[in-house]
């Protein structure tokens, strides 16, 4: 009995796992290179949306400066696979140490996250203890600060210009397997006894303190692990558009992030993916279809921004009938769902 | 909940369906165009993609290319680099364009131009003016505008033969590739015809208050010739007001930035004095004839006037292809390359063009742009006698 319930418990995340791996596989092998860019951006928004949930959505710490994260761990790892030769070129006054360097993209997004996780540790320790509104001003704030460092740290990051020849190194598995990975972390974060805390402090903190939960312990170390996270994020973006400039991780990223995840709801990590799946894809397919076509005889000329338009009136939508988002912090109950499957399907048998 | 989700599936796949409908018929060659019709680079863009359509409209009307008609397969780019590269991916293996061109802007253009290259088609950009965009996607990437190294050059060589400038003031804005190579460019060509920089300042893109930089410039002791301002469309205008609000009247000289009716709009009469490097005199009485001609057939089909130079720059770039094809005798994209490189003295409203052996960026002239009693008039046509290397 005992044994026959741990292999219960394995079973749903092998079955979705083993169901994300058939759908990557066959995108790989069958799908265009159109398709297969879609597949990588969903990914890479999962991670970007999950690990902001960490942060905005458990602890209620309502970050707007997260981009600036992805801005770090871009850059950090840009400069540590960029090939020698390029580095001659277009980073000419980088350190001798640096100059050498080429690592490959494993390690380097992994430094990249660690420097991500270590500036959010500095910036947390102060603005951890801010509430509110305050806190997402002082992220902004963060992100500004980003920015202006970006510009004018031309040794490293050739300033305002294009940081060009980073290589294509992103792909449709080592995307996945962050956003999976991601996913199971910030899920089993939310269900520990850890992520209970964080609910806490977030939604009554007197209460949360006189049971001995420590606030400002739990917001920074969801902070620095979203930060980490959002970190190896930027360093896959990266990867995958291969050319890049500061203004790349500016208001319009962070917007668009956090539209994810409000659509989708905040505190749910399935929300998250529901929310980067349902935009992603409804924004491309409007994309396409703003281009105008032809119903039979009917003309429809292009109209540029409807997209954005139908979009925004989309999330207008979600937000005055939904407020909570598509999930309302719940999450899909994958092990329910499998038991109801499992027991229809007794139900028929002993039928 | 499940009959919401199931709406909006319904509605996704009717969409997929829409989108995939409407292909064009076999008796047509295919280009694809990338503008940024929406977002930040629109105002620029925007005018592009209408004198494009414009050309292809007219290579049309005149029986096409090879017997075929052009049909320029159009995404917006969004102003936003992911969009981009996933257009670009969709007009190389979906479309199948023969050739790619667009944009007004080097990030732009990288997001876009390597998948061009690596399906084996060439991209032309219009407006993007950086100099060493073609080093970074070799043999694929061409400009049909000059690079900025070209219009600096021409801008230092008026300051120092026509105004007599042996002195500068350098205001560069940091915020932008473009302005820091334009700014670069310029004092590099300035110092080597004998000129000094007395003051060399910067600013960020989207700055308000230039008091500091200005009161900077009146500390120094020599008052400079003239200032050289590397600036970007939005901040013209309020850079040229506030100094000459300043009391600041000596010539001031910029790049293509200040091409736009802001410069007027907001400086008034302090844009009086102003010079400035840029493509073409886009004036219905003083522009050259090419000008007046695109000015009248641009007016008829959209209803307004051209509203910069980036919109010849869109109508030169589709000729430019429709010549490339015309010449190479088939659409076949790597006979369009050999045809687009061996490219001479081909006239346009922006200059003619020409690409030097070896050359991705075509040899062309540079029109100085003097702002007299509120307009723009014309006061050289310059080629450089020496170009800075990029």
């Amino acid at each position: 009995m005992a044994m026959s319930t741990r292999l219960q418990r394995l079973i749903p995340p092998a079955v979705m796992i083993a169901a994300l791996a058939a759908i990557l596989g066959a995108t790989d092998l069958v799908a265009g290179d159109y398709l297969q860019r879609i597949v990588i951006i969903i990914g890479i928004n999962v991670i970007l949306v999950a690990s902001l949930n960490l942060s905005n959505g458990f602890t209620g710490v309502f970050s707007l400066g997260h981009v600036g994260f992805m801005a770090i761990g871009a850059y950090a790892a840009s400069i540590l696979t960029l090939p020698v030769h390029l580095k001659a070129v277009n980073l000419p006054d980088l350190p001798g140490w640096l100059q050498g360097v080429a690592m490959p993209f494993l390690p380097a997004t992994l430094i990249a996250g660690l420097i991500a996780m270590l500036v959010a540790f500095a910036v947390g320790l102060s603005l951890m203890r801010l509430n509110g509104a305050y806190i997402s001003v002082a992220t902004l704030g963060f992100l500004v600060i980003v920015q202006v460092v970006l510009v004018n740290w031309d040794q490293f990051t050739r300033g305002a210009r294009t940081f060009a020849g980073v290589p294509a190194y992103a792909t449709i598995w080592n995307v996945w397997i962050w956003a999976a990975l991601t996913v199971y972390v910030v899920w089993r974060i939310g269900a520990s006894a850890f992520g209970r805390d964080m609910r806490a402090a977030r939604d009554n903190e007197i209460a949360a303190l006189s049971l001995g939960v420590s606030v400002i312990r739990s917001r920074l170390l969801a902070f620095c692990m979203s930060a980490f996270l959002t970190g190896v994020a930027g360093s896959l973006w990266a990867h995958f558009i291969t050319s890049f400039s500061p203004k790349s991780f500016f208001f319009t990223q962070a917007f668009s992030i956090i539209t994810m995840l409000v659509i989708g709801g905040l505190g749910s990590v399935s929300g998250s993916v529901i929310g980067v799946f349902l935009i992603t894809v409804l924004s491309e397919l409007l994309r396409n279809a703003e281009r105008g076509f032809d119903i039979g005889a009917l003309h429809l000329p292009p109209i540029y921004g409807a997209s954005q338009i139908l979009m925004a009136v989309l999330f207008v939508l979600v937000i005055v009938f939904k407020p909570a988002g598509l999930m309302g912090g719940r999450e899909i109950d994958i092990r329910g769902i499998l038991r109801r499957i499992g027991a229809s399907r007794r139900g028929k048998g002993a039928a | 909940m499940k009959t919401r989700l199931a709406i909006v599936l319904v509605a996704a796949a009717a969409l997929i369906l829409v989108g995939c409908g409407g292909k064009g018929g076999g008796n047509t060659i295919k280009i694809g165009m990338l503008f940024n019709m929406t977002g930040a680079q629109a105002s620029l863009d925007a005018p592009s993609a209408n004198g494009a359509n414009l050309a292809a409209k007219e290579i049309n009307a005149a029986g096409g290319v090879l017997g075929k008609q052009i049909k320029l397969v159009s995404f917006d780019g969004k102003s936003d680099a992911a969009t981009i590269g996933t257009a670009a991916t969709q007009l190389a293996q979906t479309e199948k364009v023969v050739a790619m061109f667009g944009f007004s802007d080097s990030d732009m253009v990288m997001a876009a131009a390597p998948t061009a290259a690596k399906a084996g088609i060439v991209f032309v950009t219009s407006g993007a003016t950086s100099p060493k965009l073609p080093d970074q996607v070799p043999d694929y990437l061409y400009l049909a505008c000059f690079g900025d190294n070209v219009q600096a050059a021409a801008g230092a060589e008026y300051a120092i033969n026509s105004l007599k400038a042996k002195t500068v003031y350098l205001l560069i804005d940091k915020g932008m590739e473009y302005t820091l190579l334009l700014g670069k460019y310029f004092k590099e060509r300035f110092v080597e015809q004998g000129g000094t920089v007395v003051l060399e300042d910067n600013y960020q893109t989207g700055d308000k208050d230039f008091s500091a930089q200005i009161t900077k410039l009146k500390g120094q002791k020599a008052k400079p010739d003239m200032l050289y301002i590397a600036a970007g469309p939005d901040d013209v205008g309020t850079i040229v007001k506030q100094f000459r609000d300043a009391g600041v009247k000596s010539p001031i000289m910029g790049g293509d930035g200040y091409d736009t009716p802001l410069l007027v709009q907001v400086a008034g009469k302090g844009a009086e004095n102003v010079y400035f490097t840029t493509h073409s005199l886009m004036d219905p009485k003083l522009g050259t004839d090419a000008v007046k001609k695109f000015i009248a057939a641009y007016q008829a089909e959209f209803k307004v006037p051209p509203e910069n130079a980036f919109a010849g720059l869109g109508y030169d770039t589709v000729k430019l292809l429709a010549d490339s094809i015309k010449r190479a005798g088939s659409a076949d994209p790597k006979a369009i390359r050999k045809a687009l490189q061996a490219t001479k003295d081909l006239p346009g409203v922006t200059g003619a063009i020409t690409y030097q052996e070896g050359s991705r960026i075509p040899q062309k002239g540079v029109t100085v742009i003097l702002v007299k009693d509120g307009t723009f008039t014309l006061a050289q046509e310059v080629v450089p006698q020496k170009v800075p290397q990029p």
